[in-house]
């Protein structure tokens, strides 16, 4: 699923700042699942923004509004017309964007859009994919270079590996983890294919038709 | 078992489908025993005095004195000890200030109730609250029966039961006292004034044994001996007194005569030490107050020449036979003669219903139909001790329950309020294993209590009640089975949060891969409820909105610089010390303080949140406790990023000063 986080605080207050009436809108499918775009986040942002608000003498009415999930058009018309004159969306960057088309008035995003990622117990995610548009997972033993390697590179380690740490420190090197578990698997040979460089025309697909095929160049 | 029900709001009987937790299934009248323990725990005395009310118009009596099956059900039992569910509704009832009645639009009936006990109290209530008059007539001068001329002022002060009586008559309730029904009033003329007549005189004969000499002064019966000790009266017993029978009257006999300056008091009974029908803890306060428990010897005889001087029993070998049925066996060689200057027979008691004139059983009871409490004679009904036999107040309270009930029924034909429970509801079974070894032991908040030798030198009561703090850190330690997390499916993101907190692994996938709450697993910590983004799940105790107003109340009346303090459990009195301005708001955990209702209470006009009491080596709930660091540490955060940092207090230690902030590890 789609990781999110909530942005600073100053930065939505910074958005919302000048408009009278702002709808918060949650978004009950990747958002929630992140912990961060469920109605209980709506509850929270809204009320903390009230606060501020307060404290800094503004006045903007706010209301709360939770889709089942903001990238589908069907649940956007579930929205409540209403007075208000923005939207602040806590779903991803799909969310923001359909609403934005849609609602006829501004839309901010109150969340980050962070990775496609899988969960790693409570309230943690692992980044997993970069939507790429051309798997490699299957050489990888399904570990992403291009998400994990803090270079992106296909063909690794490079040198700045060190005692499997990459050189970032902030994580275990991708390549490594890939040949340990290649090797554990049985199948280090792999390791040794070059992978060719990707052709990055599948990462400028703007549309997808399952029918009728994308508008590729 | 019957569950029978008033004209108050009956949700809490659809709750779960009927899923009862062992403590309020045992209850014969299913008093919401979770509910209110949860309401105690957070300090709720008014609301949790209202639940038991709902069911239980005598909350001060039965928190004192009731026989309380609850808590051999109690889910803790296996665990380390029951909850003290009674002395809680003795807190309950001490500290919450008792609501005015809530009556029903009148309507045309009247009734008059025969006996002021438990069971014609109770039905009074019931019938006065549906909106017909109602009218008890008491022989005695006084309302209360047992619990007045019975029990002991010991055990029940007067102020106790006045308390509960005052309540039941604001119902608009008519007692006339010191009018016999059938020596002052006959039935029939009863019967002619009143559209029903419900008959709950209790069992007022104290048995004595036809031994030779059982007609001299001084040899007294029971139920006489007590009523003269409710009345005040000196009574000279001499130094030496023989109680005759094994069961809790006897022991209230027994401790009774050494508050009248007996020196040397035995009780003398048939049955053997773990036979004898008297509760052990009775016996256990009686020898504790110098009382001698002399067990299987029969009595022969009364000694002595005009007054008394002993009693002569015989050794009794066997009480009941095979079947169970009293057939003692004695060894008339083995002979002890107890020196004795009072004897008094607590051997049972019995009807004293021959001036009424209504059709009797073979065991001179009054004959009634169980389901619907009628006599065969039309229009009378009969409840309490007078169709059970000696059984117990809250038997006598579920009896007066089901004759209102049912009386309500056929003059109204409204209400079909004699279900039964036991064929409709289901029972939460024990503990799991993986709980039990995961809940933390903690043993029962024992009740301060006189000490053994002044207790004796009066009628004083003996227990004095738990304080406000002792009384929710007791509440704190019930589980709230049946009570815990419900899910609203429909809104739940699947985002398996749930299942990753909770330490009992209630939060449960089925196989189809969607999320169910496991009712038995569950100790309603609200771990779950803290961390669902979506808002799917409830406890059933406690909710977010119920929070929100119990905090706009505490804010109405705020100065220009108060603070809100939430706090596990009572609030500490270091607070009140320092002199600061705050309004308190008792939780059971700090986790049921989402960081939203510390925003709104910030903009209700607080000017800094505290929260307190969350201390380790306390907590019952460890792993809420990493959680509600977590939540301090993300409220931080966003009060930093707001700029208010200031407006948010944190203290550990119970006895620590609120002006220091205190970093939780
Ligand atoms: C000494 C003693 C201690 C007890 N301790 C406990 C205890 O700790 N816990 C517990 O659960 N149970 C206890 N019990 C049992 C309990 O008191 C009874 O089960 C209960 O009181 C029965 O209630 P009732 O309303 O049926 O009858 P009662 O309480 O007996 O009330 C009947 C009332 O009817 C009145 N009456 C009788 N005849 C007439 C008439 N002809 N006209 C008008 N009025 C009449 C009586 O004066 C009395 O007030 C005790 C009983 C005794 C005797
Ligand atoms: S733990 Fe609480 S709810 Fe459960 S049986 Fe005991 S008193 Fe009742
Ligand atoms: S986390 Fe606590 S409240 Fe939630 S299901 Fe588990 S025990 Fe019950
Ligand atoms: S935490 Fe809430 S949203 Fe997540 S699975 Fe549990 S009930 Fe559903
Ligand atoms: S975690 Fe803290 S607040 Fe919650 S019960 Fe334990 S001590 Fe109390």
């Amino acid at each position: 699923m789609i990781v999110v986080r909530q942005k600073p605080l100053d930065e939505i207050c910074a958005m919302i700042a000048g408009h009278r009436s702002v709808l918060l809108v949650g978004c009950n499918t990747c958002a929630a699942v992140s912990l961060a775009g469920g109605e209980t986040e709506v509850d929270t942002l809204l009320q903390l923004l009230r606060l501020t608000n307060k404290r800094h003498g503004m006045f903007i009415e706010l209301s709360p509004a939770v889709l089942q999930r903001q990238c589908e058009p069907e649940y956007i018309e579930c929205l409540q017309e209403g007075a208000y004159d923005a939207v602040l969306s806590l779903g991803c960057g799909a969310g923001v964007a359909l609403l934005a088309s849609t609602v006829g008035k501004p839309v901010y995003p109150a969340l980050d859009t962070l990775f496609i990622g899988s969960a790693k117990g409570l309230a943690r995610w692992q980044a997993e994919c970069s939507a790429c548009g051309q798997c490699v997972l299957g050489m990888t033993a399904g570990i992403c270079p291009i998400t994990r390697c803090a270079k992106g590179i296909l063909n690794g380690p490079c040198g700045g590996v060190s005692d499997g740490t990459c050189e970032l420190g902030d994580r275990p090197c991708a390549w490594v983890e890939i040949y340990e578990r290649l090797d554990s698997l049985g199948c280090a040979k792999k390791f040794d294919t070059i992978l060719a460089p990707k052709d990055n025309t599948t990462r400028q697909i703007c549309e997808w038709d399952m029918s009728e095929g994308c508008d590729e160049k | 078992m019957a569950i029978t029900h008033t004209n108050r709001s009956n949700q809490d009987d659809t709750r779960d489908g009927r899923l009862f937790a062992p403590c309020r299934a045992r209850c014969p009248i299913h008093v919401d025993v979770p509910g209110y323990l949860a309401a105690i725990a957070e300090g709720r005395f008014m609301d949790a005095l209202e639940i038991i009310l709902a069911r239980n118009p005598l909350p001060s009596v039965c928190g004192r004195v009731c026989l309380r099956p609850c808590e051999d059900g109690c889910r803790r039992c296996l665990l380390d000890e029951p909850v003290a569910i009674a002395a809680l509704k003795r807190a309950a009832a001490d500290t919450g200030v008792y609501p005015a009645p809530r009556l029903a639009r009148r309507i045309p009936g009247r009734i008059a109730i025969v006996g002021g006990g438990p069971a014609g109290l109770t039905a009074a209530h019931d019938l006065a609250a549906l909106g017909l008059s109602v009218s008890i007539y008491e022989d005695k001068p006084r309302l209360g029966g047992m619990l007045r001329y019975g029990i002991p002022n010991y055990r029940l002060p007067d102020y106790a039961l006045d308390r509960d009586i005052e309540y039941v008559l604001s119902h608009g309730i008519e007692a006339h006292t010191g009018v016999r029904i059938g020596r002052d009033i006959t039935i029939e003329e009863l019967s002619a004034q009143y559209d029903a007549v419900l008959v709950t005189v209790g069992l007022q004969d104290s048995r004595a044994l036809p031994i030779p000499g059982a007609d001299k002064p001084r040899v007294l019966k029971a139920l006489p001996f007590l009523e003269a000790c409710a009345n005040g009266e000196s009574m000279d017993l001499g130094a030496r007194v023989v109680v005759i029978g094994g069961g809790n009257v006897a022991m209230d006999v027994a401790r009774a005569a050494r508050r009248h300056h007996a020196k040397e008091v035995r009780v003398v009974c048939l049955e053997s030490r773990d036979t004898m029908p008297a509760a052990a803890h009775e016996i256990h306060d009686a020898e504790m107050e110098g009382i001698t428990v002399h067990c299987s010897w029969g009595p022969r005889e009364i000694t002595g020449e005009n007054m008394v001087e002993g009693l002569r029993a015989v050794r009794c070998e066997r009480v009941f036979d095979l079947e169970r049925r009293f057939a003692p066996v004695f060894d008339e060689e083995t002979v002890n003669e107890f020196a004795a200057d009072t004897i008094i027979f607590a051997i049972g008691q019995g009807p004293d219903i021959d001036e009424l004139g209504l059709p009797v059983t073979f065991r001179n009871s009054i004959m009634v139909d169980p389901v619907d409490l009628k006599t065969s004679v039309a229009g009378v009904y009969a409840a309490g001790d007078i169709i059970n036999g000696p059984t117990k107040i809250i038997d006598a309270i579920a009896s007066g329950h089901r004759a209102a009930a049912s009386i309500f029924r056929d003059l109204t034909g409204h209400g079909d309020t004699l279900e039964s429970l036991d064929q409709e509801s289901a029972v939460l079974g024990r503990v799991p294993d993986t709980m039990a070894a995961k809940v933390e032991t903690r043993r029962r908040i024992q009740m301060e209590r006189l000490e053994h030798w002044d207790a004796i030198l009066n009628f004083d009561e003996v227990e004095l009640g738990y304080t406000e703090f002792e009384a929710s850190r007791e509440a704190q330690r019930c589980l709230s089975c049946t009570a815990g997390a419900r899910l609203a499916v429909e809104k739940c993101a699947s985002c398996l949060t749930c299942t990753r907190v909770c330490p009992h692994g209630a939060a449960c996938l089925n196989m189809g891969g969607y999320l169910y709450f496991e009712v038995e697993a569950c100790h309603a910590c609200g771990a779950c409820v803290s961390q669902c983004p979506a808002q799917a799940i409830n406890l059933e105790t406690v909710s977010e909105e119920d929070l929100s107003r119990r905090v706009q109340r505490k804010l109405a009346d705020r100065g220009m610089d108060t603070s809100l303090v939430f706090s596990c459990g009572h609030v500490p009195d270091t607070l009140i010390e320092a002199g600061v301005d705050f309004r308190a708001v008792q939780v059971s955990c700090l986790l049921r303080v989402s960081e939203r209702s510390v925003f709104e209470a910030l903009e209700e006009g607080a000017s800094r949140i505290v929260f307190t009491r969350c201390t380790e080596g306390d907590c019952r709930f460890p792993h809420a406790q990493d959680l509600v660091n977590k939540r301090i540490r993300h409220i931080r955060k966003m009060l930093s990023e707001a700029e208010m940092s200031e407006a948010f207090l944190v203290t550990t230690a119970p006895d620590e000063h609120f002006t220091t902030e205190v970093d939780t590890p």
